[in-house]
Order: structure tokens, then sequence, then C-alpha cells
């Protein structure tokens, strides 16, 4: 068995993952919710908990798949309907760390009195891109194809609500229907690449490429040109790595996001100047 | 060696396969089961470990070397009882290496015959906390155990090279002998504190204290990964000063918050106990670990008394 057979499924894993997030990352650096895929998985896992104690195998049962959709729907609905506009001062962050603290803590105490093994359940919720399988990666591929075939029909008014929010609503869109939807969607798509690469991955995919093609244009198409791109090339570049060093690949995908975007950032300074374009 | 292990890597990253030896390739999960088969193998195998001894078993970070070293594995040795089942068996498939697939020749599950505590259809005696569905994964800590996996590994070996035979037969009877010996050693330092009693961080050691004749009346976690409630910490306080419990055992990774709070409460002594071979660079073998161990309980038990 050769290094490429074996890091083939890991990168082809990240091609799939930096297709849709770099996609979703636009929408959720607009919004200004960075933080909504950490509290998502985390409703998420609360829901494979529960799914667990109440006796479901969570890496077979279609019951324990449906408990921790089930959650991250209810953690959409939330984030759909505290949408606090500018009347209150409350960011939508703020409501976003609650959920994340409350779910994650919500899940400890029930592991606590819970009278099966609990010693592996953290480690089955969190995925590692380096054991994932081709049926897990082609059965992704197909699930995140129609997730972006939805977002791509109905662009329009995504686009609309993520950049422009006081013009949609002057357009008579429903707002916190069309955040549902969108909250429902990512949800969906958080859930199950956390399943497969990891909490720490996956927000990587989802911010990085979103923030350096933000440093060079505001045209959305060239946007997810750039992100798609420098999703491609890292992920190459981290998973190789991770190889020649011998380091856990996920995190070592993660440094490499990071290295690349400070260069990035280095080269926009030196390249251009600090005005803004 | 680094140079030529990145070297070996760079090469491999070009596609290129590493050419056969005629060395069996044996890995395993842990490093002590790499200890005892390189006693019992000697130089007609080569060893390697994934899990490191300072690492948590229970908790590895896969990393790439791990899928290449299962590719090309003649025998891979598993503690088995669901210890490895984190991380190991989607690597298993990953390797695309029938050979080592559970149930062929090539995999061996080292708790086979050996002493398992705390299996569900044994009466629990004690209050030993939550059972595990197939028994206490932590069985090597009882050096008879080692025993069992030696000849478990000897018979293994010489069926996937029977040419071998003599030599692991030879192997596993000098491995015994310095086994017996240093029991004697152990048992001998151990002696003057059977009945003692402990606490452990976590439901690492019943195998440990079977042996040595302690008894383990309480943990301080009271379910793995759960950090203790002022309850729990209450009762384990009161349980050392009531039961006069000397000693709280930790493992190198875990968090000694909580038993450092716990001995400044009482005044008993938190010994760090390393499980594994590789803990510490002295523990190199399965014999170091009780070498360690036993001297870490005996200073810490010195004037303290047996009860």
């Amino acid at each position: 068995m050769t290094a490429f057979q074996i890091l083939l499924p890991a990168f082809v894993a990240s091609l799939i993952l930096t297709g849709i997030h770099a996609y979703l990352g636009v929408h959720v650096v607009e919004r200004g919710v960075i933080f909504v895929d950490l509290s998502l998985a985390q409703i998420a896992a609360l829901g494979l908990t529960v799914a667990y104690l109440v006796g479901y195998d969570i890496h077979t049962s279609h019951q324990a798949y449906l408990f921790s959709l089930g959650f991250t729907f209810i953690g959409a609905a939330i984030f759909a309907f505290t949408r606090t506009h500018r009347k209150t001062r409350i960011p939508q962050e703020a409501i976003i760390g609650i959920v994340y603290a409350v779910s994650a803590a919500v899940a400890i105490l029930m592991m606590s009195k819970a009278t099966q093994e609990t010693e592996h359940l953290k480690e089955m919720l969190v995925g590692n891109i380096l054991s994932v399988s081709w049926y897990e990666i082609g059965k992704t591929a197909v699930m995140y194809s129609l997730i972006g075939l939805f977002h791509f029909v109905f662009r329009r008014r995504f686009l609309l609500i993520s950049l422009d929010e006081p013009e949609a609503e002057r357009q008579g869109v429903n707002v916190r229907f069309w955040d549902l939807l969108f909250y429902m969607s990512f949800g969906f798509v958080v859930t199950s690449s956390v399943a497969i690469a990891g909490v720490l991955l996956v927000f990587c995919f989802l911010i990085v490429p979103s923030v350096a093609a933000m440093l060079f244009s505001e045209r959305l198409g060239i946007r997810l040109a750039i992100g798609w791109t420098m999703g491609a090339i890292v992920s190459a570049g981290g998973v190789a790595l991770s190889f020649v060093l011998d380091l856990p690949t996920g995190a070592t995908i993660v440094a490499t996001f990071g290295a690349a975007l400070l260069l990035v950032g280095v080269y926009r300074v030196v390249a251009r100047g600090p005005a803004t374009v | 060696m680094k140079t030529t292990k990145t070297l070996a890597a760079t090469l491999l990253l070009v596609g290129l396969a590493i050419p056969a030896q005629a060395k069996l390739r044996v890995v395993t999960s842990l490093q002590d089961l790499a200890s005892i088969a390189e006693a019992v193998g000697g130089d007609r195998v080569e060893t390697s470990a994934l899990a490191r001894g300072y690492q948590d078993p229970h908790f590895v970070d896969a990393k790439p070397s791990f899928i290449l070293k299962l590719s090309r594995a003649d025998l891979l040795i598993v503690a088995g009882l669901e210890l490895e089942i984190g991380y190991l068996p989607p690597l298993i498939d990953q390797s695309r290496n029938e050979k080592i697939h559970p149930g062929n020749a090539g995999y061996l599950d080292a708790s086979t015959g050996c002493d398992i505590l705390q299996k569900p259809t044994q009466v629990v005696t004690r209050a030993m906390g939550d059972v595990h569905p197939y028994g206490n994964p932590h069985y090597w800590t009882d050096p008879e155990n080692g025993r069992v996996i030696a000849r478990t590994i000897a018979a293994r070996l010489a069926e996937v090279d029977p040419s071998g035979k003599a030599a692991f037969d030879s192997n596993l009877a000098a491995f015994e002998a310095r086994l017996t010996a240093k029991e004697r050693e152990w048992d001998a330092k151990m002696a003057p504190f059977a009945g003692a009693r402990i606490v452990t961080f976590h439901e690492s050691w019943p195998n440990f204290a079977k042996r040595f004749k302690l008894e383990i009346v309480g943990t301080v976690e009271p379910k793995p990964g759960i950090p203790p409630s002022p309850t729990h910490t209450l009762e384990i306080i009161n349980l050392i000063a009531n039961e006069k419990v000397g000693v709280i055992l930790v493992e190198p990774y875990f968090d000694r918050k909580t038993p450092d709070y716990i001995a400044e409460k009482t005044g008993c002594t938190v010994v760090t106990f390393y499980p594994s071979v590789g803990g510490i660079p002295e523990i190199n073998d399965y014999f170091g670990v009780f070498d360690h161990d036993v001297d870490a309980f005996v200073k810490a038990m010195i004037g303290k008394g047996t009860r």
C-alpha cells in the first residue's frame, strides 16, 4: 500500500467539505455568526448522547441519526426565531454561545447519570478524516450536491438575507422562514461533516477560505473561486505534510490553513498596501 | 534515526513500496504488547506499537503512519475488550490488509485466556463503579496476565511462522523464567502492604490490586471522563479518612487537580502510576512497568502503616 492510497480518501473528503463549506462560509461570515457551526455541532452531539442513553447504537441505527438531526433542527429553529435585529442590542453570537455552552453542559450531566459505559462516547462523536471510508465519501458527496442544488435554486433569497437584510424585509421576504431553511440545511451539513472530519477541521473549512477571499474581492463569484482554490490547495498540502511529518491529519490541515491565511494576508498588505479595494 | 524515518516517508510519498523483509512484522496497539512480542519473537520479528505509553490508550489520535504500519503488518496484536474501539477498527479497514482483520490468523486479541475482572457475568464484589460490557481492559497490570499474553503470542507466532517455533519456545521459556524471578522480587516488596486500601483515579488498576492484595475502595472519577461532582469528591474524602487510605494512584495523562485537592484535605499521597511501557523513558520494557510502579508505591507508603 502506498502513501497515495492512504491519503487519497482524506484528500477527496477534504475537497467535498471545501466545496460546500467555502460557500456556506460566505453566508456565515456575512451574517457575523462565526461560531454557529460549533453550536449546531454541539447540539447534534447532545442529540446523539440522548440516542445513546436511550439505547440506540450511535453508529449503525437510523434512529440515532434522526435524534441528532432532530436536535440540530431544534437549534436551527432557535437561531431563526431569536434573530434579534438592531432593535434589541443582543447580538446573535450571544444566543449561539449560550446554546453551545448549555448543550455541552447538558451532555456532560446526562453522561454522568448514565448507567452504560460512556468512556468512548466522546471520541465516537468526533470523526477523524484519516479514517473516512469511500462509502462515507460517496454518501456525503450525494447529500451535499442536493443541498448545494437547493441553495443554488434559491440563491437570490439566501444571499439577499445574508448580504442586505433590511432590503430583504423591504421586499417582503419572510426572513424568519428563509432563515429557518438556511439554518436547517446548514445544520444538516455541519452534523455530517463533523462526523467525518471533527469540529476543528470543519470550522476551518467554513471560515478560513471565506475570510481569505474577502481580503481580495467583494464579488461573490470571485470570492467563491478564491475560497475553493485555497481550500483545495491547503487540503492537499496539509494531508501531504501530515504524512511526511507523521502528525495527526486533521490538526495538521487546520494548522496549514492558519499558515496559509497568514501568508495570504501578508501578501495582500505587501502587494497592494493596506488601503481597501 | 529521525533522518532515516523522514527519508523513508519521503520515498513512500513518491509512491515507492518498501522492499519485502524476511522478519515478521508485528504491530501492536500498546507498547506493553510490543515489549512482550519482542521478547518472545526475538530477532525473527520486528515490532512496533501504535499508541505511546504516555497516551491514554482509549484516545489515540490516528496518524498516517498507523495505516502504513497496519497495511504492511503480518500480525496485529490488540488488547481487546473494546480498549481500542475508538480509533482502531476504521484504520484496520483503511489498511486493506486482509491478514489482520478480526477472525484471521494475523489478528490476535491478547486478552484471550487472561484473568479479566469486572465482567458483568462475574459477581461484582466491591463497589467497583460501573460495569464494562466485556470486563476491565487494563488487565496487563497483573504480571501473571503478562505471562498468559506471552504464551498466547508465542503460540500465534508459531502458527504464522512455523519454522520459528523452536526459537519462540525457547524465548518464551526465558521470558517466563525472568518473569517468575521478577514476580518474587515485586511480591517481596509489596508484601508488607498486603490489605492496604487505596483509591485510584480511573478504573485501571483492579488487576494490579488483586495481584498485590490491595483493596481499591473508590475512584476519584465517578465515571470515565466525567468531572467529579462535589458530593462524590466529599464521599472520597470521607472514605479516605475512614478507611485510612494512604495513596491515590493517578495515570500520567489524567488531570491531577482533583486528586491533589483531595490529598491536601486528607494528608494522603498522590502517586503517578504508569500503566504502560514508554510512560517515561526509563520504563523501556514490560518488567520496567512493575519495577517503577512497585517502587513508587513502596516509597509513598513508607511510614503510613498498612491500614
